[in-house]
């Protein structure tokens, strides 16, 4: 299975390959080790120093011409089972046998410009797309998420899910990137594999990743029809690069057996490769690790595998989800509670895990709530906290670029029920997407098809940047040109986009207006003058005339660039600046204006106004006109009921035309239960009291859940966080409230005990004295 | 849990069983299962009839009135009302409910709770010296003489059974009270809930025999 054709000849090393197998397949039998799982005892790490193999299971020469990159599946292969290794938990998201288990964290289908954020999921969780159903083939699967898949699975699929249009022959599979994890060395650059991916050198990926050697070329830019046997083109060497693979000679031996400097269990580093997360905005520095972490425990100590790399997830209840798991007992309660009978002996559960006396908190707490509610994530404020992760928001990428996104936008603790029932903390994230409404179901509409239909409806900021680009040639430029709007500049940056700063510096007019920013200032293209008085106004004129210059070489320039100051109106003619009186400007007429067949063009639409100062550096990328505008060009396309979700409704277009926000159950936040960062016990809930949850204004009933979603609009969703936990607000107000007076209660209680209790005590003291006749002697 | 269950039903409905059957016994020496189930059901049916309320009244008035006079009556009274309430609640959801008691319930439990230990407390205080035993009830060995009941006088049993009433009913609220405060493990949390709810039991069992014993047994006495 998945065999690619190989241009070298298949029996060149077979006997040295087979000799080496051979050696290796008699060792492991003597001493019982992976290839069966069984282990002898040695707790002593086997030195790997193996040869390379290729996809043809050949052994790799790294001093010859063009050599292939090396394979998992072949080079591990004589000692690992890799079908084996391939039913794991990190591999086996699109087998329809593996089991779900609880809600775990979507891929998310991104794309910022047209507003889109799917989360999607092979396996069936509530809420997640699953790929076949949005159109996307294991190809596109690849491609899109192929920066954070470990290879395997969707990445190397078998031969029957390969699909017309996908790429395989040229990319070649991504096979499972075993040193991933597994490799110790410092050179392993989850970065480079990503880049690879991205380029869709999925063959070479891992080889690149690992630093055996280095790989240029963009499978991405080959003609689909190129074959590794048809080598690299020496007529192109600058654009349509082949894959190659330049092999560093120092790591490998006279017998060009090569060192893999290996780590079992893996590294932390590794997992956090996929799966680090961090609050939004925060600072490295601020950042505090999990407990379990900074006790010093590693990933692998709770989350273990066997050969079938099943890795234990950890939550109650995964055996009865998952019966072939290794084992159960890596839960909250499973170490921290030890053995049923033994009931935490010792004062700890395993290997001395603090054992828990929750003093004071009542059953009912542990009957209905998970551990993490109270140990795990952000403590709960006002709003959740927004959370970035590496899968979700392109975390852990390091190069030039910014590979990271600020979409989706991500919240936790927002606490629901698990499938067990019980309240856990969820991660949160609300679809959004365009799509068709037909028959009460919305089937959603790719990206690219949107943006096609939608044309520079998505794109409001290249109005702002085609000016500001134009401005940047201006002669005797004082600083750079920037956007000036509402007390904030928008100036372009290197991604294409508008940066938004705060104003400081000279007052500037309160209309919106070009200027140019110098060392943080903000600076009017002239100064204030009266354009009645010729001579003062000689020198602003000038500027004036400069600025309309390069407005007017602008490339693709709908009109005149025009410009009105104090009734007066400047543009060029044949060069130069004509300067006539309007004595009936309107209070709404633009200063800065494009004159096309003697109407006037406000240089910058409301539309594109509105989308510069308002989108650029918030969560959000669309505004309520865009997305009528959209609409409106979708429904005069092939879509039928076109319908945008965002941030928890459904938006349509009314029979006026207007923007309508509706309910639908699509528009459904998405949640997958958290269970990291684990806070130390006296950062607890209840920690501090009762009072930590139960108060009239807690923040674990009471946070303001909002809705969050590309789409900028006050229509979003808000709820209080009990809502989301399926319990009664106003009861837990009362009950919240009934906390008030519960000290007071225990104060009564103890008295209505004291009291109750000296009676007893009395009366015992006066029968043991009737009984014993002490009483009556004394009478 | 389900022990609990078990034994609740089964005590409640033997207790039942056992009172209606004495007096039964009263009116028909001989017993009769038919016969039984037939002046039970008149006596259910009773309940119903339009003089059991001013019955009612006049067995509160006739029987509280003489002992708690004044505005003990109304102390009485709350604690008559959260005794029954909480017996009523915790039962029903003990025996019925697996869940247990949450929700407006259990805010009403917990309330009721403050109101019955206050309740208690003053009947202890104002009662207590009423259910003393007397020199000559003191000598247990010829009052327990068995068989038990038969041989001890009906004042020594309601006196005891107010006694029994009152130890309970502090272990009530000594285990309501240390299972709010967080000086207790969970585990031994859990083994006060429990002990919570077997004397809850216990008082529900005691309280049903002291009214057929003290209040219905035999006209009001200022006395006892």
């Amino acid at each position: 299975m998945n065999r690619i054709r190989h241009s070298r000849s298949a029996g060149r090393f077979l006997p040295l390959a087979a000799l080496a197998a051979g050696i290796l397949a008699t060792t492991l039998v003597s001493t019982g080790t992976a290839s069966d799982g069984r282990w002898a005892g040695s707790r002593s790490p086997a030195v790997h120093r193996i040869p390379l193999k290729d996809t043809a299971d050949q052994k790799i020469i790294p001093t010859e011409k063009n050599p292939p990159p090396f394979s998992t599946r072949f080079t591990c292969a004589p000692c690992h089972v890799y079908e084996s290794i391939a039913t794991g938990r990190h591999f086996n998201a699109f087998s329809p046998t593996a089991a779900a288990g609880r809600p775990g964290e979507p891929w998310v289908w991104l794309d910022e410009r047209t507003g889109t954020q799917i989360p999607i999921s092979p396996r069936t969780w509530p809420g997640m797309f699953n790929p076949a159903d949005l159109g996307l083939s294991a190809w596109d699967f690849a491609v899109l998420f192929g920066r954070h898949l470990p290879g395997g699975g969707p990445a190397e699929p078998e031969e029957s899910l390969e699909t017309p249009g996908s790429r395989w022959g040229v990319s070649g599979k991504a096979e499972i990137n075993c040193l991933a994890c597994h490799n110790a060395a410092k050179t392993q650059d989850h970065s480079e594999w990503a880049r690879q991916m991205m380029r869709e050198n999925f063959r070479w990926a891992g080889t690149a990743a690992a630093g055996f050697g280095e790989v240029g070329g963009m499978a991405s830019r080959l003609k689909g029809t190129w074959d590794p046997a048809d080598g690299p083109n020496p007529d192109d060497t600058e654009w349509a690069v082949v894959p190659t693979v330049k092999y560093d000679p120092a790591l490998f031996d006279s017998k060009f057996q090569a060192f893999f400097d290996l780590a079992y269990p893996p590294k932390d580093r590794s997992c956090l490769a996929c799966h680090s997360n961090a609050p939004a905005g925060s600072r490295k520095f601020d950042f505090d690790e999990d407990v379990h972490t900074a006790a010093g425990l590693s990933c692998t100590a709770c989350h273990r595998n066997d050969i079938t790399h099943d890795i234990i997830r950890g939550y109650e209840g995964e055996a009865a989800d998952n019966p072939g798991l290794v084992s159960s007992d890596f839960t909250c309660r499973a170490c921290h509670l030890g053995e049923e009978n033994k009931k935490g002996l010792g004062g700890s559960g395993r290997m001395g895990a603090p054992y828990p006396y929750h003093k004071g908190i009542p059953e009912v707490h542990f009957e209905r709530l998970s551990c993490t509610v109270c140990h795990s994530g952000p403590l709960p404020a006002d709003e959740p906290a927004r959370i970035r992760t590496a899968r979700a928001n392109r975390l852990g990428i390091f190069g030039k670029a910014d590979w990271s996104t600020d979409l989706p936008v991500v919240v936790e603790p927002v606490y629901r029920r698990d499938t067990n029932g019980k309240l856990a903390p969820h991660r949160m994230m609300w679809p959004a997407f365009w799509g068709e409404l037909e028959g009460g179901t919305i089937k959603p509409l790719r990206p690219e098809a949107v943006l096609s239909s939608a044309g520079e409806t998505l794109f409001p900021e290249r109005a702002v940047i085609r000016v500001l680009t134009a401005l940047r040639g201006m002669s005797e430029r004082p600083g750079d040109p920037v956007l000036v709007i509402d007390g904030k500049y928008f100036e372009q940056n290197l991604d294409g986009g508008l940066t938004v700063h705060p104003v400081s510096g000279e007052a500037t007019p309160a209309e919106w207006h070009f200027a140019a920013v110098e060392n943080g200032k903000v600076k009017p293209y002239w100064p204030e003058f009266d354009p009645a008085e010729a001579e003062a106004a000689a020198e602003p004129e000038g500027a004036i005339q400069r600025v309309l210059e390069a407005l007017a070489a602008m490339a693709g320039a709908p009109g005149t660039p025009a410009i009105t100051y104090k009734n007066t109106q400047y543009r060029l003619v044949e060069g130069a600046l004509e300067k006539t009186e309007r004595k009936d400007p309107t209070a709404d007429e633009s200063s800065w204006l494009w004159i096309k067949d003697e109407s006037r063009l406000p240089m910058l639409t409301e539309e594109e106004r509105n989308a510069a100062a308002t989108l650029p550096g918030s969560e959000h990328r669309l505004t309520e006109s865009q997305v009528v505008s959209v609409l409106k060009s979708l429904a005069g396309g092939k879509a039928k009921n076109p319908v945008y979700i965002s941030g928890g409704k459904l938006f349509r277009l009314d029979e006026k035309g207007a923007l309508e926000a509706a309910e639908h159950q699509a528009t459904a936040p998405v949640a997958w239960p958290m269970a990291h960062q684990v806070r130390p016990a006296r950062q607890s809930l209840g920690w501090n009291g009762c009072t930590d949850c139960h108060s009239a204004t807690s923040d674990f009933f009471f946070t303001r859940v909002e809705s969050r979603g590309p789409l900028l609009t006050a229509k979003s969703e808000s709820a209080a966080g009990v809502s989301f936990m399926d319990l009664s607000n106003p009861y837990h107000r009362l009950f919240g409230l009934s906390y008030l007076g519960r000290p007071y209660f225990k104060i009564v209680l103890a008295f209505a005990a004291f009291l109750i209790g000296a009676v007893l005590l009395a009366a015992l003291v006066q029968a043991v004295g009737r009984i014993s006749g002490l009483i009556e002697k004394r009478k | 849990m389900t022990a609990f269950i078990i034994i609740a039903i089964a005590s409640l409905a033997g207790a039942l069983f056992f009172r209606s059957e004495q007096r039964f016994r009263a009116a028909h020496p001989k017993f009769q299962a038919g016969a039984y189930l037939k002046w039970l059901g008149s006596r259910i049916k009773g309940f119903f009839s339009a003089s059991f309320f001013k019955r009612c009244v006049s067995l509160w008035d006739g029987w509280v009135g003489a002992r708690y006079p004044g505005w003990l009556k109304w102390i009485f009274f709350a604690f008559a009302a959260a005794f029954l309430y909480l017996a009523a609640s915790g039962l029903i959801y003990a025996v019925f409910i697996r869940r247990g008691m949450f929700g407006l319930p259990l805010l009403a439990h917990v309330m009721g709770g403050g109101v019955f230990a206050l309740g208690l407390a003053f009947i202890m205080l104002f009662r207590a010296r009423a259910y003393g035993f007397t020199p000559q009830e003191a000598a247990p060995f010829e009052a327990f003489a068995c068989p038990i009941f038969k041989n001890i006088p009906k004042e020594m049993v309601v006196k005891a059974l107010f006694w029994i009433f009152a130890v309970l009913g502090f272990v009530q609220i000594v285990t309501a009270l240390f299972s709010m405060l967080p000086i207790i493990s969970f585990n031994t949390q859990v083994t006060l809930i429990m002990i919570h709810r077997y004397s809850a039991l216990g008082l529900v069992l005691t309280a049903i025999v002291f009214f057929d014993a003290a209040v219905l047994g035999r006209p009001a006495s200022p006395r006892t």
